[in-house]
């Protein structure tokens, strides 16, 4: 008989690759994969909120498959056999799809979201839905506690908080309760999660990945994408759930082949960049770390430049945008009083509030929005990547007011790149937040910004960044 | 009417126009003191809301411009 395999944190927290690589040299099987980290799911998840809802048998079925696949060398790449869990916003028959919210909690769609499809094609094996704050933080929140599960605990210190809205899938792919994870972004719930948990983060470019079998929160800002543990496995996953889908009207079409190889060549790449972002704007505790990274991202060879993001009202026209999409997608939810029932007052009346937004200025955010797109467009045939800190701070406290935290201490007047997160989302550009160093004790992330379709250049400076530094390796605290 | 100038140049004079006058309330939180029951978080929310419509309203909006639906590579 087989000696059981030893799932040691070594193999726990390996990459997509390193998994692969063991399965098909049959050091161990799907099925004892499978359920290694369907049972760490299940211990561990609610350590932290992090779990919506346990898959493993499921999952263990599914592997038998990919393990009869493999045994006669049928191999399907290598998402083949890894396990993985995703935001609990996207449909999954059978199962309540919560979408994060007590008014959803006994809620069941069923349909498969595409992007799951397209991972259980490729052989992959789908061990648990994971927490999310609710409604994918609707048009605002005020506290971490803002969702059915919990609040999300960082695995690197449970007194703080994890990020959000893809709280579970950040601290999931954190702590080694799943190789990988699929979490959405409106504006900042990947990127966000990625840097405070310490994991690498892709917002894809809007449009790339379907969305069919979500929960719509903002119909033109929506995007899905992957949190994992590097640059090369978030283009491994990202060119699995890539491509046109008629069920999502916003798709672009395009299909995502990962090839960092052919990337330019870094000496031909510019980076733009505000200094103010590495010095007066982070927290000092953040400073040293991010000041760091930026050295060791210019040691690449890459070009920088010091540029200026085109000057807009950011949060404004993002606010505006998601209130008004957002109301109108739940206007059930507010109209049958249901919408009481959700976890934070200010966003029970952030929804209330964005029914009243007039049409007019619906429209005229959404027209200054293209302003917005051509002045991205002009910087970026200037430069080819925008780098900044994901966030000038570590994670908060469970317990702070989430809206109160920049008042904290004096900003220059220069506020550098400090709004990328949500000009970046208005532009409908990719993101990728790759982990940097510490504060305190909590990870630190640094993001990279580049035109519609330029993932395959983020993730090639990102796994380069990876080959030469280890920060994407550190484990939290067991 | 022909258009004198590309979109681009003007969405360079909208943004040059805004240019230091503003700061995104949502960017920028006051550091009031929070509200204290579901009217008065209401009341902020609204508050919020107008003042964003007061920035965006700030911006010089050329009149070929529409609403973004598209992004292109």
């Amino acid at each position: 008989m087989a000696q059981k395999p030893n799932f040691n944190d070594d193999i726990i927290f390996s990459t997509i690759g390193e998994l692969n690589a063991k399965l098909r040299a049959r050091e161990f099987s799907a099925v004892e994969l499978a359920r290694a980290f369907g049972e760490r799911l299940e211990r561990l998840g609610p350590r932290y909120n992090a779990l919506a809802l346990p898959l493993r048998e499921q999952a263990m079925k599914q592997a038998k498959a990919v393990d009869e696949d493999i045994k006669i060398g049928r191999l399907r790449g290598m998402l083949q056999g890894v396990p993985f869990g995703v935001k609990d916003l996207l449909a999954y028959p059978g199962h309540p799809t919560t979408w994060g919210a007590k008014p959803y909690a006994a809620q069941v769609i069923n349909q498969t979201a595409t992007v799951i499809k397209k991972l259980e094609k490729a052989g992959g094996l789908l061990t648990g839905k994971l927490s999310m704050v609710e409604l994918a933080g609707g048009p605002s929140y005020r506290y971490a506690r803002a969702s059915f599960q919990g609040p999300g605990l960082n695995p690197w210190d449970r007194s703080r908080w994890s990020g959000g809205s893809s709280s579970g899938s950040g601290i999931a792919v954190a702590a080694g309760l799943v190789p990988y994870a699929l979490g959405s972004e409106t504006s900042g719930s990947i990127l966000t999660p990625s840097a405070f948990c310490g994991v690498t983060g892709l917002r894809p470019t809007y449009g790339l990945v379907s969305r069919s079998g979500a929960m719509a929160l903002s119909w033109t800002l929506d995007k899905i994408g992957p949190l994992c543990r590097s640059a090369e496995d978030c283009g491994l996953v990202l060119q699995a759930i890539a491509g046109g889908d008629a069920g999502d009207p916003a798709s672009a079409g395009k299909s995502f082949y990962y090839a960092p190889q052919f990337a330019r060549a870094f000496k031909d790449i510019t980076i733009g960049f505000a200094s103010v972002d590495f010095s007066a704007i982070p927290d000092p505790a953040a400073q040293p770390d991010l000041q760091k990274a930026f050295e060791q991202i210019k040691a690449l060879g890459v070009r920088v430049k010091e540029v200026k993001l085109p000057d807009f009202p950011y949060g404004a026209l993002v606010g505006t945008i998601i209130s008004a999409e957002a109301a109108s997608i739940f206007e059930p939810l507010i109209m049958s009083g249901q919408v009481d029932q959700l976890a934070d007052q200010k966003q029970i009346a952030g929804l209330k509030a964005g029914l009243e937004i007039p049409a007019k200025d619906y429209l005229r955010a959404m027209r200054v929005r293209s302003l917005v797109q051509e002045g991205f467009a002009e910087l970026l045939s200037d430069v080819d990547i925008l780098i900044a800190p994901t966030r000038s701070a570590p994670a908060p406290k469970i317990s702070d007011p989430l809206d109160r935290i920049a008042t904290n201490r004096p900003l220059p007047a220069n506020r550098g790149f400090s709004a990328l997160i949500p000009a970046g989302n208005l532009a409908g550009l990719p993101g990728l937040s790759l982990p940097c160093g510490f504060a305190n004790g909590m990870p630190l992330g640094i993001q990279l910004v580049g035109r519609p379709f330029s993932e395959n250049m983020l993730l090639a400076v990102g796994r380069e960044y990876q080959q030469r530094t280890d920060h994407h390796r550190k484990r939290p605290p067991a | 009417m022909a258009l004198t100038f590309t979109r681009r140049a003007l969405a360079g004079i909208a943004a040059a126009a805004a240019l230091g006058k503003r700061e995104a309330a949502a960017q920028s939180p006051q550091a009031s003191a929070l509200p204290a029951n579901p009217e008065e978080e209401l009341t902020a929310v609204r508050a919020q809301n107008k003042a964003n419509m007061e920035q965006i309203a700030k911006i010089a909006l050329p009149l070929a411009t529409e609403p973004a639906t598209h992004f292109k590579a």
